[in-house]
């Protein structure tokens, strides 16, 4: 990152001790660091690169519009007909078939109970690692990005083996939640942890037990409330997971959304990519919001980081 | 209100002693500092009292009752930690209230608290603000008040001033004093501040390496250091090179100088003799004394400081003298150096520095 002029911020500092100038001290009296040739560089490289990715991500999803919300034979889709006959029915249709309404409703009930069996594991692992074993942070931060290196279908190999005799537990459908739970570890862990890195845990926790507060108590009102946008954060990623998943939900034979759009897609086309962009749109705007909130409060960037990664795997998961 | 009680607390981490024995008697109402070099285990004492960490063996007992196994949330210890330790999403009313709010003490009876103790900590009006709205010093005050709110037995303070500046460092320390006698409670502080530990406490336990060295009012710590380490941990120390010639008196370059710190050594030992620059004097080079040449002289204000250089020994040595009496010397001048040798102290040459009994 450039200086920054502390007397008029977002200009440079004006003084560069190794061009020479003036030989005073620098602005403000903050010392000169590394990293000035960017400055020098001026905006227009980061704002190729964004244009560019720009163009890579949206190009794509334009098509991909169009395909689904026009009404013009695809063969016709070409820059005349780019206003033409813009229409959401195919989607609509999609919401009025049968299959919609309950699929959704067993994804959102597997996102919420997802949500709650992480953080009920994750939270206090967490804070335990962080406060007794600092140095096996490292190792577990691996194990954490595990499920995200081996592909799902390792996992469905695995359950596929032991499925006779697990039957009882197999045949629910909540029986996807701690699949679930696994599948989002990279994220959520990610996420807390930053959170739990942006505060002083150990002081706080050793002033509320010193106040005399139990475990219980310090967990719900001396860290809860200052990791509260790290909470969300998991929440938002595990539910972006959830909504995404097909190939386990599918294996263990489960009727959630990504399921039914992807037997949608085949019957009905255009409803199908319809749906599929909608979710992406809809995990887009998630992030765009999570972004938002946790902008004000330290840990964006790590969480911008893990958003991106979750849209990338959202869209590798919903490819059909 | 009670007194803190260590008895043979030994605490390790991994292969690290942070307490080898540590032996430690805060008697009611008195606020002992423990001072010493970093790492040398005060942190770790602190923290066995208020049972963050507990003892490999030994014990600890406030008034009596034993309370080395207690989890810390049962301990009643009020503890104010180096680092800024108030809950950034509670307003300083809620934050005093934490502690009360688990004891639970009834609404009106907090809230009067809540608001006494802003109050002694001369921070009313303020208890709406958050954390980050408050200076440093302003946050410590907080952190004070949020300890003393559920009228610890004990107060635990782990070197609350050092991230402050030095002016607001000296008034918040002079009100802690002023607070702590005020309620009677019985204080340990820990600093790493001379100055400060000497300052405040009625008795200062000087640590070095998980041992307690000397544990005695500020000024007999100063005027008679138990050990080579204390003497140079407080204060300043010039070093000269000496040998013992009788049960109270030593040799340095050829002048025998009386002191009484040579009572426990053997005849014809080499040791090196520590004395303040305080108790060396200057007289004109004709008359008696150790022959040198003034090296410097530093002005500051009531007394000077003389930078002087041994003919013999030719070991640079200071003396703080007082200023009208140091006016006449100049960088270069041949002078005549005396030593007192009543606030001495011997270390043995390439032994162990020898450790007094730190309770004696
Ligand atoms: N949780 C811990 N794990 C491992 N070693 C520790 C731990 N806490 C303290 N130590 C070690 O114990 C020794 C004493 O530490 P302590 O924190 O008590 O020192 P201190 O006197 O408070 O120092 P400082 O003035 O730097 O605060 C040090 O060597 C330290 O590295
Ligand atoms: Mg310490």
């Amino acid at each position: 990152m450039a200086d920054i002029n502390p007397l008029a911020p977002g200009l440079p500092l004006a003084i560069d001790p190794e061009v020479g100038g003036p030989p005073t001290a620098p602005i403000g009296g903050i010392p000169p660091r590394a990293g000035r040739p960017i400055a020098r560089f001026g905006r227009l490289g980061p704002n190729l690169v964004l244009i560019l990715c720009a163009v890579f991500f949206l190009a794509p999803l334009l098509a991909l519009a169009r395909y689904a919300l026009q009404n013009v034979p695809t063969i016709l889709l070409g820059r005349s007909t780019l206003f033409k006959k813009w229409s959401l029915g195919g989607l609509t249709k999609a919401f009025s078939d049968k299959q919609f309404g309950p699929t959704l409703t067993l994804s959102l009930k597997l996102a919420v109970g997802t949500v709650f069996l992480t953080l009920a594991l994750l939270l206090p692992t967490a804070i335990w690692v962080h406060m007794r074993l600092p140095k096996m942070r490292a190792v577990i931060e691996f194990v954490t990005v595990l499920p995200y290196v081996i592909p799902a279908i390792a996992l469905v190999a695995g359950i596929v083996v032991v499925k006779p005799h697990a039957r009882w537990f197999l045949d629910s459908n909540y029986s996807l939640v701690p699949f679930y739970v696994i599948l989002a570890l990279p994220f959520t862990y990610r996420s807390i942890d930053a959170g739990l890195r942006a505060i002083d845990l150990k002081t706080l926790v050793d002033a509320s037990r010193s106040l005399g507060a139990g475990w219980g108590t310090t967990l719900r009102r001396a860290l809860v409330p200052n990791l509260r946008t790290a909470i969300i954060s998991s929440a938002f990623l595990t539910t972006a997971v959830v909504l995404g998943e097909f190939t386990i939900a599918s294996t263990l034979l489960k009727n959630t959304l990504p399921t039914f759009q992807a037997i949608y897609v085949k019957r009905e086309p255009q409803g199908g990519y319809g749906l599929n962009l909608l979710a992406l749109v809809v995990t887009t705007g998630l992030f765009a919001l999570l972004t938002l909130l946790t902008r004000k409060r330290g840990s964006r960037k790590s969480t911008a980081v893990v958003a991106v990664a979750a849209t990338a795997g959202q869209a590798r998961t919903l490819a059909p | 209100m009670t007194g803190l009680l260590y008895i043979s607390v030994r605490k390790t981490f991994g292969p690290t002693v942070a307490l080898e024995s540590l032996d430690l008697d805060v008697k009611e109402g008195e606020l002992i500092s423990l001072l010493g070099p970093s790492g040398c285990g005060k942190t770790t004492a602190l923290r066995i009292a208020a049972g963050f960490e507990f003892a490999d063996s030994g014990a600890v007992t406030v008034g009596g009752a034993d309370i080395t196994r207690k989890p810390a949330h049962k301990r009643n210890m009020g503890m104010v930690f180096q680092s800024y330790s108030l809950f950034p999403n509670l307003t300083v009313n809620l934050n005093v209230d934490f502690g009360l709010r688990t004891r639970k003490i009834g609404a009106p009876e907090r809230k009067k608290r809540v608001a006494e103790m802003l109050e002694l900590v001369q921070l009313g009006g303020m208890g709406n603000r958050y954390p980050h709205q408050l200076s440093g010093g302003q946050q410590q005050r907080v952190a004070l008040a949020r300890a003393l709110a559920i009228r610890p037995s004990v107060l635990l303070l782990d070197e609350p001033l050092s991230a402050l500046d030095a002016k607001v460092r000296l008034a918040l320390r002079d009100e802690i004093r002023r607070i702590q006698t005020e309620l009677g409670i019985t204080t340990l502080l820990v600093t790493h501040d001379q100055e400060e530990a000497l300052g405040i406490a009625d008795r200062v336990g000087v640590m070095s390496s998980g041992r307690l060295e000397q544990l005695a009012p500020p000024a007999q710590i100063y005027s008679r250091p138990a050990s080579a380490f204390v003497a140079r941990f407080v204060g300043s120390m010039n070093e000269l090179p000496a040998v013992v010639r009788g049960p109270d008196a030593v040799e340095v370059s050829g002048q025998t100088i009386m002191t009484p710190s040579a009572l426990t050594r053997d005849v014809g030992e080499s040791v090196l003799f520590l004395v303040r620059p305080e108790d060396v004097t200057v007289r004109d080079a004709d008359q008696d004394g150790l022959a040198g040449t003034v090296t410097a002289t530093t002005f500051q204000g009531a007394s000077t400081v003389v930078g002087l250089r041994l003919d013999v020994l030719d070991v640079l040595i200071h003396a703080h003298l007082n200023s009208s009496t140091a006016s006449h010397l100049a960088a270069g001048q041949r002078v005549s150096v005396q030593i007192d040798g009543t606030r001495g102290v011997l270390e043995s040459l390439g032994a162990a520095p020898v450790v007094e009994d730190a309770l004696a």
